[in-house]
Formats: structure tokens, C-alpha cells, sequence
């Protein structure tokens, strides 16, 4: 099996190679806080990311709790990451904090672009090899393969790659580490996987 | 002066979204920034904006910031030395 690891999360359920983990109960005003706390971790630096960057870690908290993810190399790993709405939740955020209630913060500000929640991922994992954040249309398994396919041609070891979505309509991530096997992507198996 | 400093902690931790750390976990002479609260170069930002905005203190020379957000003790001394 390529793919090692799959993690999926949404406010109702943490799913982790396909097998449901935990339901979310909605007590917490944010489903990510109640997921957090799940996990047990002390990461202060999870209350200050946005919503993205958060699923993004609660994510690979997912990825961890069956995979030892030290066994990489930090150049090993490619992060192929891609969403719909770019980080147009934080933009709009910082916009009307700015200008409509004349609060300035630079930590809102450091999250309007979506490539952020790599660069946290890279300094949690402190894997500071290769990373992308693409805006695409829908969750688009080819784009992915295609982009994996790149990554292992250079010689990277696996690949870390996540859908992550903030919207006002919905909030999911997918997550799933793929290691490379001589080179080659079975395809119909990744397509199985996420049917 | 420790009324001005308990008021400081709840600004920082709520500014800087510590929600892991309560009004009694951060000392007066702690070093603010290292190991023991994480507090980052964006922290130090959120100082700024902290001090400007409920105190309308401004820092002219950002060499000063290290000094003056070392602790919320030298936090404390540089407002009550500014203000009006």
C-alpha cells in the first residue's frame, strides 16, 4: 500500500484510514477546540493559528496517532496541499477587524495567505524541505498524482498531501502521507482508496 | 504599579490568544519571550499594537522593544514612565 496514512475531519467526526475515530458532540463553540483537546496535546501555538492552519494540525495529529512520522528525513517529504477558497476567511477577518473596527493584528494579518499552514506544519514536523499550497476548483485526486509523480521524479521519499476548506458553508480537510515505491503511483489504488 | 501589571497579563494573554496560560501563570519578572511561553516575532508585533492601542504609547526606536517586552515588569515601568 503507497498511501501510509489518511486522516479526514469535519465538525462531526475525525475519520483515520478510513475508520471512524471520534464524533465531535458540538459542545465547544469550535469544533477544532474540542478536537484538540481530544488529541490531549500541549501545542500553545494551535490557540493563535486560523482556521485552516488548525485543521491542518489537528490533521497531522490524525497522521500521528498511527504513523511515526520522525522516521522521515526533514528534505524526505514533499507538502502537496490545495483548497477552493484560498484563505478568503482570515482575509475578510483581518479586512473588517481593520476596517471597520480599527483593530490592528499582525497575527491576523500572517494568516491571509494559505501557504501559512505549511509553513507550520514544516515548523512543527520540522520537515523544511519542499512545499506548495495551490487554489483549485474541487478536491482533484489527478492534480494530486500529478504532483506526487514531480516529487518522487526528484527523489523524494513520500509525500504529504491535504484538501483543507474554510468557508462560511463548511469546514473540511483531507490528509494522507504516500511514500514512493520505485518511482511508481498506483493509481487505482489511490482512486479505491478514496472512493 | 500591581494593579497596572495583573491588567497587562490579561491584555497579553488575550492579545496574544494564550489560552492555554491564565493571569496567574505568567510572573512578574518572567522573560516573556524564550522557551517558557513561546511567544514569537509576531508576539512582538501584537506588543506594539498592545501598547499603542490601550495605552497610546508609541515605540520611536524598535532597538528599545528587546528591553522594554522583556518582562511585564519593565512592560509595566515603560507605560508608567509615558503616560500623560
Amino acid at each position: 500500500m503507497s498511501i501510509v496514512t489518511s486522516c479526514k475531519l469535519n465538525a462531526s467526526s475525525l475519520i483515520i484510514n478510513n475508520q471512524l475515530i471520534h464524533t465531535i458532540s458540538g459542545d465547544t463553540i469550535d469544533w477544532k477546540r474540542e478536537l484538540y483537546n481530544f488529541y490531549s496535546k500541549d501545542y500553545p501555538k494551535f490557540h493563535k493559528m486560523d482556521p485552516l492552519a488548525k485543521m491542518a494540525f489537528l490533521g497531522i495529529l490524525g497522521i500521528e496517532k498511527t504513523t511515526d512520522l520522525s522516521v522521515y528525513d526533514d528534505n524526505e517529504v514533499s507538502m502537496i496541499f490545495a483548497n477552493k477558497t484560498s484563505s478568503y476567511k482570515s482575509d475578510s477577518n483581518h479586512f473588517e477587524n481593520y476596517t471597520k473596527k480599527n483593530l490592528i493584528s499582525p497575527s491576523d494579518f500572517v494568516y491571509t495567505l494559505p501557504n501559512i499552514l505549511t509553513g507550520e506544519l514544516a515548523i512543527y514536523l520540522k520537515w523544511y524541505g519542499e512545499n506548495c499550497f495551490y487554489i483549485l476548483e474541487k478536491f482533484d485526486l489527478d492534480f494530486y498524482i500529478e504532483q506526487i509523480e514531480i516529487a518522487f521524479s526528484k527523489g523524494k521519499k513520500a509525500c504529504l498531501c491535504g484538501w483543507v476548506e474554510s468557508s462560511d458553508k463548511s469546514e473540511d480537510l483531507i490528509i494522507f502521507i504516500i511514500e514512493n515505491q520505485n518511482n511508481k503511483i498506483n493509481k487505482e489504488e489511490i482512486y479505491s482508496y478514496f472512493k | 504599579m500591581s494593579e497596572l501589571k495583573e491588567t497587562l497579563k490579561a491584555q497579553i494573554i488575550e492579545q496574544l490568544n494564550l489560552e492555554n496560560l491564565t493571569v496567574a501563570d505568567i510572573k512578574d519578572d518572567q522573560p516573556l519571550f524564550g522557551d517558557e511561553l513561546g511567544l514569537d516575532s509576531i508576539d512582538a508585533l501584537e506588543f506594539i499594537v498592545l501598547l499603542e492601542q490601550n495605552y497610546g504609547l508609541k515605540i520611536s526606536n524598535p532597538s528599545e522593544g528587546k528591553d522594554i517586552f522583556h518582562s511585564v515588569n519593565t512592560l509595566a515601568a515603560f507605560i508608567e514612565k509615558n503616560k500623560n
